[in-house]
Order: structure tokens, then C-alpha cells, then sequence
């Protein structure tokens, strides 16, 4: 006892705050590109996970849908953007909100009728399994796994941004859509593709998260609520908010469990409304 | 124009008797369905207050309407004996207090931003009605015992008897259907139809954007607070299933299904939104899904919602033709 236990406390709030990070940051650069909030967004890491689940099932392989699952939804996301959100992109931000929400529903219930309503299990890999020593307790791999990945996934994502030629386009259009369209990008099409690559995104999010909080109607809703708070604190739009905000709220829930437990939802949302009410915009946000 | 006013005082009157006779007119365990429309009805018309005059989209409604629910309930508890009228003025006060706490956050911002920004204060309404569970009984909810009603020569009238309650509930959501209905009406119900077309034209005029947004929207609480008052009337109970973030989409849904463009939009979203379900949740368990493509259809196909499908402007067009 002791130190260890805050030490574990610590690095579960850690990996969930990368988990909800992955989820987030496809939200978070869709916002900030499109300015739509993709409400579906949740929706996209639901079906990842089910995907997983179908794939570890029938082919026996959880590496396996770990490619398969992020791009069926990739597509799906793709087809979304296309033929559902660039109809009403004219008729403003509000109908496009409410349009990713009747989506959220939509694929909610659908999820429901194809997988039914019982949680179902999807299992840790074979080399995962298990737990390490750690100081004088153990920790689980599989949680390990989750921040390593985590973390790959991060620095691929920064490198993509930061270093390639279509990161500078995304960059380029988030702070002026029509600039970078007179200049000759094919604005539509890189939309389209980060719409995409968002929802690719949480599914990967959702493949990894399966076997660690198993797979079940009401996740999509549940993680909603946290990557929300966690833009909202992070500032809307803001990559390196997020950051900073999902593991503000990884270690909040996990050591709010530990010493406070009735009330760590209450202190989510606290935490949200002072944040709000000291600055409106988020701690990294742009004023508008 | 002679004929406009017969034909809208017409609709009035024809609208008028087929309520006021529907107990009446429909078998008993419809009345149940009717009380639940007549309650949403208000609902939807308070969060379009909102939506529809200030073209705001308050996601985060149902923290007024919870407000209000269990206010009431814990009245209706811990102080026995309070005439209900009492009881409702004080779940509508409740959510007009709480409107202005969340507006005077809220308001300022547009877009995404307000729409998120009431979704956050509602969900941190909800974990406190969640949590706090010697007051609230958290997701057990609480038990509400409907009260009779005495009236001075009639005697008692007990609202356990389903038309009665339909009649009591038809009064105070005509009151406070008529009530919004005036509101809007008013010079700052208009200054805020010129916000929602230009809120920096309108500051320039003068108007004090920040200041009648805020009265709009708590205003808005107040009737979405009674609302929430007469729910627990009706459902003789509250859990956070009247404050969870369900509540609020819920009403988003009926809303926009039924037109937020003009003042009575609403009810007609909320009149189908209930027939729908109560008919498609005998079929299917998963009606969730059937309303959501409907809803999807809406916002994709028909923007101004079912209301816009009632073209009054050919009847009228119609009889001017007549008269002349």
C-alpha cells in the first residue's frame, strides 16, 4: 500500500484519457475543419468495437479487425459525409448537428437489431493476457497495450499533421476553408477524407477498447458524454486542448473513484462548468 | 379580411371542442396518451421559444423541465397539503431560476457552442440528481401521491380519476401555452425575432442583445419548469429519466419533426412523435430506429417540418377568391 496504489490509480486514469483521446481527436479535427459537430462521431467508435467483436468471432483473429474494423467504418464515414451531411451543409451548422444526432440514434438502434442487447465479450489477445509485477502489485498488459498504442497512434497523428503535405492542407483549411480552396485544393474531397479518417479513427478506438470495457449498446452514448466534456475543456477545436483535457479527465474519474466515489460524475461536470465560466471558450479555444 | 378571421377563429373553435371533448370520444387508456401530449406539447413549445424566436438550439433543455419535476415531487413529499397551483408556480419558478443561472453562462455564445454549452449544464444537473441521493432518491426516483383538489361549492375532486386529471392538466397547459403565445407576441418577443435574423443589426439598434436573450430563454425555463411540474402530476413519479440527456434529445426530435418556423409547430411534432411510438412500439422493439430515419428525413427533406406540409396561405387564397 501506499505510494503504489496512487501510482496504478494514476496510470488507469492515464489510459483512459488516451482512450477517450483517440475518440476525441477525430472530433475535435472535424469541428475544427467543418465546424460540425459530429454527434455520430460516437456512433463510428460503437460500431468499431462491434466490428472487432464480428471479426474476433468469426475469423478468430482481434489483430485482424483491428484493420478490418476501422475500414469498413472509414467508408461508412465516407458515405456519411457524401450523401447525408453535404446536402444540408448549406442550410447551416444547426441542421447538420441534428442531422450527425438523428444518425447517432439511427445507428444506435441499428446496432441493437443486428447484435441484440446483451453485452457481449470480445476477449484480450493471447500475448496481452495476463499481468505484470509492478512495484510490489501487478498491472494488467492489455492496459499497457492501450497507452503504448495510444501513444503510436498520437505521434503518427502529429506526424501526419505536422509533417506531411495533406496534414498542412487540413491544418491550412481549419483556420481558412475558403483560402485553401482558392487556391486550388479540392476542398470537398479533403472533407470528405477527414471526415473519413475521423471516423477510421474511433473505430480503432473502439477495436482497442473491446476487450477492456466490453462491447454494449449504451458505450456509444457513454463515451459521448466524456469526449463532450472533454472538448468543451479543452476548447472547442483545439487538438492539444483535448490532449489535455482527456487525461485531465482520465485521472479526474479514476481518482474521484478512488476517494470520492459517490460524486466523480458530479466533479466531471463541475469541472466543465468552471472551466465555462472562467473562460467561455474553453482552456485552449480560440475566442470567437 | 372577413374571411381570414372566420377561418382562423374557426380552426380555433374546432380545435377548442375536439379537446375539450376527447376524454370523452377516446377509450380510457388513450386519455393516458392524450395527458402525455397535452404535457409535451408545452414542453416543445417552451424549448421553441427558444429555438424558434431566437434561433438558438438549446440541446441541453430537460435541466428546466427536471428542474421542475422534482421541485414538485419533493413539494408534493415534505410539504403536504399545498394546494397544487402552488406546487406548479413553484417547479415553474424552479426552472425559471435555473434558466437564468444557465443563460447568464450560456447566451453569450452561438451555434454549437450554446447548443453544447446548455447540454453540459444539463448533464451536470442530471449528476447531482443522479448522486445526491438523500434528497433526490437518485436513480430509484421518487413516489408522488396525486393530491385531491378542493373547489369551494363543488366539493373534492380526485385526480385519480384519469379525465379529471386530463381537465387539470388541460388548464394549466392552456395557460401556459397562452402565456408563451403572449409572450412572443410582446415588442421584446419581436426584438428577439431580429436577433435571431442579426444580433450585431439588432445591438446597433439599441437592443440589449445579451440582456433579452437571457430574458427569452429563462422565461423559456419557466414554462418548461411547469411542464416538468405537471409530469410528476401525471406520472406520480420522478427518477432522472425527466433530467437525462434522453429528455433533452427527445424534445430536440419532436420539435424539429414538427416545424420550429412558427408558434404551433411544435405540438404537431409532439401529437405525431407519441401516436408514432405508441402505435410502432406494439410492432417492434426497436422503434428508436424507425423515428430516428423519420427525424433524419425531416432535417434532409422538409426543413420547415410537418407544420409547413398545412398550407393555410391557399385556404385563405381560396376563400378571398369566394368573396370576391
Amino acid at each position: 500500500m501506499g505510494i503504489d496504489i496512487y501510482l496504478i490509480q494514476a496510470l488507469h486514469g492515464l489510459v483512459y484519457g488516451m482512450l477517450i483521446f483517440m475518440v476525441a481527436s477525430g472530433l475535435t479535427l472535424v469541428f475544427g475543419m467543418m465546424g460540425i459537430l459530429n454527434l455520430a462521431h460516437a456512433s463510428f467508435y460503437m460500431l468499431g468495437a462491434y466490428f472487432a467483436y464480428t471479426v474476433t468471432v468469426y475469423l478468430g483473429n482481434f489483430w485482424l479487425s483491428l484493420i478490418i474494423s476501422p475500414l469498413i467504418v472509414g467508408i461508412l464515414g465516407i458515405l456519411t459525409e457524401r450523401f447525408l451531411l453535404r446536402p444540408v451543409h448549406i442550410k447551416g451548422h444547426i441542421a447538420e448537428l441534428l442531422l450527425t444526432f438523428g444518425l447517432f440514434y439511427v445507428l444506435g438502434e441499428a446496432v441493437r437489431i443486428i447484435w441484440g442487447s446483451n453485452p457481449l465479450p470480445v476477449p484480450v489477445p493471447g500475448i496481452l493476457k495476463g499481468d505484470i509485477p509492478f512495484f510490489e502489485m501487478t498491472y494488467p498488459i492489455y492496459r499497457l497495450f492501450i497507452l503504448c498504442f495510444s501513444v503510436f497512434i498520437l505521434v503518427g497523428m502529429l506526424i501526419l499533421l505536422m509533417k506531411t503535405r495533406i496534414g498542412i492542407l487540413i491544418r491550412a483549411a481549419t483556420s481558412d476553408t475558403d483560402m485553401v480552396d482558392a487556391l486550388g485544393t479540392n476542398v470537398p474531397v479533403l472533407f470528405m477524407g477527414v471526415f473519413g479518417g475521423g471516423a477510421a479513427l474511433a473505430a480503432v478506438a473502439g477495436v482497442v477498447a473491446a476487450p477492456f470495457l466490453s462491447v454494449f449498446p449504451g458505450m456509444g452514448l457513454d463515451v459521448l458524454l466524456d469526449c463532450f466534456v472533454v472538448i468543451v475543456i479543452g476548447g472547442f477545436g483545439s487538438m492539444f486542448g483535448a490532449f489535455v483535457a482527456a487525461l485531465m479527465i482520465g485521472e479526474l474519474q479514476s481518482f474521484g473513484v478512488l476517494w470520492i466515489p459517490r460524486f466523480a460524475m458530479v466533479f466531471q461536470f463541475m469541472l466543465m462548468a468552471i472551466v465555462l465560466i472562467i473562460r467561455p471558450t474553453g482552456l485552449f479555444g480560440e475566442v470567437e | 379580411m372577413m374571411s381570414e378571421k372566420y377561418l382562423n377563429r374557426g380552426w380555433g373553435a374546432a380545435v377548442a371542442l375536439f379537446v375539450l371533448f376527447l376524454p370523452v370520444i377516446i377509450p380510457e387508456i388513450k386519455v393516458h396518451l392524450a395527458i402525455e401530449i397535452l404535457i409535451f406539447a408545452l414542453f416543445a413549445i417552451s424549448f421553441n421559444l427558444v429555438l424558434g424566436s431566437l434561433g438558438m438550439l438549446p440541446f441541453g433543455f430537460a435541466a428546466f423541465f427536471g428542474m421542475g419535476a422534482y421541485i414538485a415531487a419533493l413539494m408534493f413529499n415534505h410539504i403536504p397539503g399545498t394546494p397544487l397551483a402552488v406546487i406548479l408556480l413553484a417547479g415553474a419558478v424552479s426552472g425559471l431560476i435555473s434558466a437564468i443561472f444557465v443563460g447568464f453562462f450560456c447566451v453569450r455564445l452561438g451555434g454549437t457552442y450554446f447548443a453544447l454549452l446548455t447540454l453540459a449544464f444539463q448533464m451536470f444537473f442530471f449528476a447531482v440528481a443522479m448522486k445526491w441521493r438523500e434528497v433526490t432518491n437518485g436513480d430509484d426516483g421518487m413516489g408522488v401521491i396525486r393530491p385531491e383538489l378542493y373547489f369551494p361549492g363543488l366539493g373534492k375532486l380526485s385526480l385519480m380519476n384519469i379525465n379529471n386529471l386530463y381537465y387539470v392538466t388541460l388548464f394549466f397547459v392552456v395557460l401556459g401555452i397562452l402565456a408563451a403565445y403572449l409572450f412572443s407576441k410582446t415588442p421584446l418577443g419581436n426584438s428577439a425575432t431580429s436577433m435571431r435574423e442579426n444580433d450585431e443589426r439588432a445591438s446597433f439598434l439599441g437592443y440589449n442583445v445579451f440582456l433579452t436573450k437571457l430574458t427569452v430563454f429563462s422565461f423559456a425555463g419557466l414554462i418548461a419548469g411547469l411542464a416538468g411540474g405537471l409530469y410528476v402530476l401525471f406520472q406520480e413519479f420522478v427518477a432522472t429519466t425527466a433530467i437525462d440527456a434522453s429528455m433533452s434529445f427527445t424534445i430536440v426530435i419532436m420539435a424539429i419533426i414538427g416545424g420550429t418556423g412558427r408558434f404551433f409547430g411544435p405540438i404537431l411534432g409532439v401529437i405525431f412523435f407519441m401516436i408514432f411510438q405508441d402505435w410502432i412500439s406494439d410492432l417492434t422493439d426497436n422503434w428508436w430506429f424507425f423515428l430516428g430515419i423519420v427525424f433524419i428525413a425531416v432535417v434532409l427533406f422538409l426543413e420547415g417540418g410537418l407544420i409547413s406540409l398545412i398550407n393555410l396561405d391557399r385556404v385563405r387564397l381560396w376563400l378571398s377568391r369566394q368573396e370576391s
